[in-house]
């Protein structure tokens, strides 16, 4: 077993030199952004090469701080050269333009649901970003807003359901399942307009 | 630990936070600082013309300094977080929080020179999160535990040197911002007590990662 992890180990490193070989030899700010996202994976390797259920809870606030930190960075890179992403007007073709978005979406949504947990989240969540993009988004922040918010309240409840009822544990397995669905349904199509018209 | 066996310890689920002397003063600094930054009012910064007897003052912009203010305190709640918590991911992920809020604070300044610095310790920020995530990764996998009250008692195996090399390494990656004070730029931004904010954070985490690498 640690003979394994060993070269994981060698594997992981290796893949970060090259990423931080690139990183110094890049010039442009906007590929040193990207290239440092390559190197978040690094880090995520690492953890991964745990390899038990550990893993997994420590993976899930390193993707999140790693997320943070890239949207704050191309922020500020937005800010400091001055660019104003012009509100983005959907696709212009004619597929698009007719139910096809409307379908696909849906049909990922309701696979997403089937599948729930972090999974399904992600699959409903890129419904609904291709929704948006096909459609162009002037779509109401607050209700995203709201679900979220809903979202973090059902977790939370399934939580203390956890701590201090453990007999009821299927129920707070689903509310929790329903509760990250929901989040990173909401998370995900945040990210997808988070381009577009800023004050 | 430096100094004598923590007083109190709170374990909590997942969660564990011990205060010994060491870390107490680490706090209550942390905490005193956040207080000032929530209660004083922005330095106007005094730019002198050359060639005359003129000055004239910076204004800072309401929504500006709003902003600022925030970040400055969610950087002190992230510094006392770093220095109280017992578990060695908590521990990682604080310092992470240290280092976003320390290029918000920088960053809102609306100065191409001021943004064109905090963007490059953002870059150096987030690259120093790989180091700092692995460390903590590859000490869970030696030693099985991230709780430091279980890393102290000496049971468990020994931590590679290089490993806490690497810890060292993204703790400085994070919290870095006074090293930029050779880019004038970053530290001539206005607002005199959430600057502050940024040395000081930085340097409890510092004070903090050495009883850390100690401990390992």
């Amino acid at each position: 077993m640690w003979e394994e992890y060993s070269i994981g180990l060698l594997a992981v490193f290796g893949a970060g030199i090259i990423a931080f070989i690139a990183l110094v030899r890049e010039r442009d700010d906007l590929h040193r952004l990207l290239l440092l996202d390559l190197a978040e994976m690094v880090s995520l390797g690492i953890i991964a090469l745990l390899g038990t259920d550990l893993a997994e809870a420590l993976i899930l606030p390193g993707l999140v701080i790693g997320i943070a930190e890239l949207l704050a960075l191309s922020q500020i890179y937005l800010m400091k050269e001055g660019l104003r992403g012009g509100s983005a007007p959907g696709l212009n073709i004619e597929v698009i333009e007719a139910d096809a978005p409307l379908i696909i979406s849906i049909l990922l949504i309701v696979y997403g649901l089937i599948l729930s947990g972090f999974t399904g989240g992600g699959v409903a969540g890129l419904g609904v970003i291709f929704y948006i993009m096909s459609r162009g988004h002037r779509e109401k922040f607050e209700i995203l807003e709201m679900t979220s918010g809903i979202s973090w309240a059902v977790w939370i409840v399934a939580f203390f359901i956890f701590m201090f009822a453990p007999q009821l544990w299927l129920l707070a397995l689903f509310l929790a399942a329903v509760g990250i669905l929901l989040k990173v349904t909401v998370k995900i199509s945040l990210v997808g307009t988070m381009w577009g018209d800023q004050p | 630990m430096i100094g004598p066996v923590p007083y109190y310890i709170l374990e909590f689920g997942d969660e564990l936070v011990y205060l010994s002397p060491f870390t107490l003063t680490l706090f209550l600094f942390a905490l005193v600082f956040t207080l000032f930054a929530l209660l004083s009012k922005p330095e106007r910064q005094v730019d002198i013309a050359f060639g005359g007897d003129a000055y004239y003052a910076k204004e800072i912009s309401l929504p500006e300094m709003r902003f600022r203010r925030f970040m400055a305190i969610a950087c002190g709640l992230a510094s006392m977080g770093a220095v109280v918590t017992g578990d060695i991911f908590n521990f990682t992920l604080f310092i992470s929080l240290v280092g976003i809020c320390n290029v918000g604070i920088v960053a809102s300044v609306k100065n191409r020179h001021v943004q064109e610095a905090a963007y490059q310790y953002g870059v150096v920020a987030l690259s120093a999160t790989v180091p700092l995530f692995g460390a903590a990764a590859i000490i869970a996998a030696t030693t099985g535990t991230l709780s430091m009250i279980e890393l102290w008692k000496a049971a468990t195996p020994a931590v590679a040197p290089i490993v806490k090399g690497l810890l060292v390494l993204g703790v400085m990656g994070e919290g870095m911002a006074p090293f930029y004070a050779a880019k004038a730029e970053m530290f001539r931004a206005p607002g005199a007590p959430y600057v502050i904010m940024c040395s000081l954070s930085s340097l409890l985490i510092f004070l903090r990662v050495i009883e850390v690498v100690l401990v390992i």
